[in-house]
């Protein structure tokens, strides 16, 4: 990345330090790497003044560095400055300046050195042996960010900490499978077509279909809390198992559908849902319902996931985290849905007002959400 | 600020003592320990702490020498780190050496006073005594007294030292601190001869301008404020004085200088530098309105340090954030030391009268 804040240095360059607004701070340089594989590429920003203590910059010592100072003196830095850093993997890299740039900090100038360099080896730890300035000011440090093969590392050399060794991907595998753990919690926690689809599913688990001696039929709730359970299982284990096959296929790109026409099928699949509380069409095996819906839901996942960006290093990984995170998520409304609704299932609260009245509403809403889809129209989500 | 042209001639012939010395003498600390008395001293005088390093990697070398003069300096610059312990055993060492080395026993005072225990302090300025340094031990009892609820005692001790010495940075100094020991009596008109008499001697001294920007803030007359620190942005301790002067007035270059703040305690976070606690907790509580993190910075602070500047940022975040509790030890240390000071007998009063953190966690 090429610094911005560079051109306005450049233009204040007839006296870099002398500038009266610049700071007074303990001297740091700011490294940064990436090292994909065998190429090293990074950018060595480091305070002129700390240079110029260092070696000398001001060459007619009238207490300013000019521009003409520090471009006469390239050849210096970059020697002087590259032979305090060393990094390794599966022996000594290569190391040189490919650019000199300027850029300023809160404490005023810096020099930029752009890096690139050549690595012996592409899949061994990364040492980086870090000296600069530590002769001579035993406060400074090196302020380093890495990116070593696609993972992020940020550490602060100092002279008794200047030599780090980092395994390849090691340190924040972790982090990154927890990321997409809480991003999967997260969406199906604002997927609120998720959620409407998973409890329109639920809601009949706590009571039976009856026909009574009239003929009429009517919902009665269950006998124990067992069948409640066992029911909300094979839609839950059926919804998952489903909606797990499709994200990994679409995330793998095996699979792609257009998110127009999965989006629009998530809020029919919320309709028919919701309808066949009120209209029984399949009311013994639900668990069938949630298998065919649910791989359609799983599409929309891998929506979600491909705007976050998989990374290619951690594919399995991170989705893997995601899809656990969803079924977190999943779980965590069904332990607070399924007591509840146990306990409230023989009252006429639970059977009118939550089963039939929330199936009612819950359709609705699915319906416009279908016609917002499908018609690619706006009428409740701005 | 670069050094000026004397500062630089002098700079140049004490390296060029270094370098000699290496090879004509290897060994030798004691070239190197007079350049890091001078590059610490262009560190408190600027607020420069680049030359902190700087003296910090020239003793490096000798870090086996038992010479007290080495010691000395290294402990000074411990105690900049605020590694105390470290500090107070440079200077014990450094007194086994020479029992005659009378900075040592007054770093040490220091010390103790900057950790509020004033017995220990008490010991360090009676050895000065013993020592006959009336002027050490004046600035040193005079300090112990002030800070331990006897404001009008230190104060005459202090008047004491400042009869038996002529030397100007030791009169700016025993001046400064007379200033503060008048304000926390009550009597500003007096507090601003003294800070006036220091300020006439016409020394860059960091100290001396933040105290009295302090004063002057607690005054309600930042535009003083903002007259005098005009030229000294660069120092992190007087850019905040300014900033807050800047936006008691509602100036318009207020917001850059709070933001050049923001951007400055980031980088000494980044940088793992903790030694600027005091100052971010009343950035955060003043400029950036945010009291849960300035209680939490000045929290951490006055665990290291407990002057009384340390204890009133404590006392406003604490009551900034509605946090009783975490203003207790500050409250312990007024009922324990008799500090005098009216300001911070009124915040720490105030500071017991609020709603617990807990009960405002509970109101809707």
């Amino acid at each position: 990345m090429m610094p911005r804040r560079w051109w306005f240095a450049f233009l204040a360059l007839c006296a870099l330090y002398a500038l009266p607004a610049t700071a007074h701070k303990a001297s740091d340089s700011y490294l940064v790497l990436n090292v994909n594989g065998k190429e090293v590429a990074g950018q060595w920003d480091i305070a002129l003044r700390d240079i110029d203590f260092a070696i000398g910059l001001d060459a007619n010592s009238d207490g300013d560095i000019t521009w003409g100072e520090v471009r006469a003196r390239h050849n210096d830095i970059a020697a002087w400055a590259l032979g305090r850093l060393t990094l390794q993997r599966g022996g000594a890299c290569t190391l040189q300046v490919v650019e000199h740039l300027v850029d300023t900090h809160t404490d005023g100038a810096y020099a930029v050195l752009r890096l690139s360099g050549t690595c012996p080896a592409n899949a061994q730890p990364l040492s980086i042996n870090y000296r600069l300035l530590f002769d001579i000011d035993a406060l400074h440090r090196g302020l380093l960010r890495l990116d070593l093969d696609g993972v992020a590392h940020s550490s602060v050399l100092a002279p008794e900490a200047g030599v780090l060794k980092i395994k390849a991907g090691e340190t924040s595998r972790l982090a990154q499978f927890g990321q997409y753990l809480v991003e999967g919690i997260w969406h199906i926690w604002i997927g609120f077509d998720h959620i409407l689809f998973l409890l329109s599913l639920l809601l009949p688990a706590v009571l039976v279909p009856t026909i009574l001696v009239n003929g009429a039929k009517r919902w009665i709730g269950v006998e124990n809390f067992r069948a409640a359970a066992t029911e909300v299982l094979w839609v839950v284990t059926a919804f998952t198992l489903a909606h797990s096959i499709t994200l990994t296929l679409a995330a793998l790109q095996i699979l792609s559908l257009p998110s127009r026409w999965v989006e629009s099928a998530i809020a029919a699949s919320v309709v028919l849902a919701a309808a066949n509380n009120l209209f029984p069409v399949v009311s013994r095996r639900r668990w069938l319902v949630a298998f065919a819906f649910g791989l359609i839901h799983g599409f929309g996942f891998a929506g979600v996931l491909t705007e976050l960006g998989l990374p290619k290093d951690a594919l399995v990984l991170s989705l893997l985290g995601f899809n656990l995170g969803v079924e977190i998520g999943q779980l965590a409304i069904v332990a607070a849905f399924l007591p509840v609704a146990y306990l409230l299932r023989n009252t006429s609260l639970y059977r009118k007002g939550v089963f039939v009245g929330g199936s009612i509403l819950t359709m609705l809403v699915a319906l416009l959400w279908f016609a917002e889809r499908a018609f690619n129209l706006k009428l409740i989500s701005g | 600020m670069r050094p000026g042209d004397s500062t630089a001639r002098e700079l140049a012939s004490l390296r060029a003592a270094v370098s000699r010395a290496a090879k004509e003498t290897p060994g030798d600390p004691i070239p190197a320990t007079k350049l890091a008395e001078r590059y610490f001293d262009l560190a408190l005088a600027r607020g420069d702490p680049r030359y902190v390093g700087y003296a910090d990697a020239v003793i490096a070398p000798f870090a086996a020498s038992p010479l007290p003069a080495v010691l000395s300096m290294r402990g000074q610059l411990r105690q900049y780190r605020h590694d105390f312990d470290g500090a107070l055993a440079d200077f014990a060492q450094a007194l086994r050496a020479d029992p005659q080395f009378a900075s040592a026993h007054a770093w040490r005072g220091a010390i103790f006073l900057v950790r509020a225990d004033y017995g220990a302090a008490k010991a360090e300025c009676d050895a000065l005594q013993a020592l006959s340094r009336a002027t050490l031990y004046g600035a040193c009892m005079g300090l112990t007294l002030a800070y331990s609820g006897q404001a009008e005692a230190g104060f005459a001790a202090l008047q004491r030292a400042l009869a038996s010495t002529d030397d100007a940075g030791t009169r700016l100094w025993l001046l400064t601190r007379m200033g503060e020991v008048s304000a926390w009596r009550g009597e500003p008109s007096k507090a601003e001869r003294f800070y006036r008499e220091a300020l006439a001697l016409g020394i860059d001294d960091v100290y001396l301008l933040a105290a009295w920007s302090d004063f002057l803030l607690d005054q309600q007359r930042p535009a003083e404020v903002v007259k005098w620190l005009a030229n000294w942005e660069s120092s992190d301790s007087l850019l905040l004085r300014l900033a807050l002067a800047e936006t008691a007035l509602k100036l318009p270059a207020a917001s850059a200088h709070v933001q050049a703040l923001a951007d400055r305690f980031a980088a000494a976070r980044a940088r793992g530098d903790t030694t600027h606690r005091a100052e971010e907790a009343r950035f955060e509580l003043q400029l950036a309105n945010n009291p849960a993190a300035a209680l939490k910075v000045a929290a951490a602070n006055y665990q290291v340090q407990r002057e009384p500047r340390d204890a009133r940022v404590l006392l406003e975040a604490a009551i900034a954030a509605k946090d009783v509790a975490a203003a207790q030890p500050v409250r312990g240390w007024l009922q324990s030391s008799g500090f005098e000071d009216a300001t911070l007998r009124r915040l720490g009063a105030a500071s017991s009268q609020l709603p617990t953190s807990n009960d405002v966690g509970r109101k809707p």
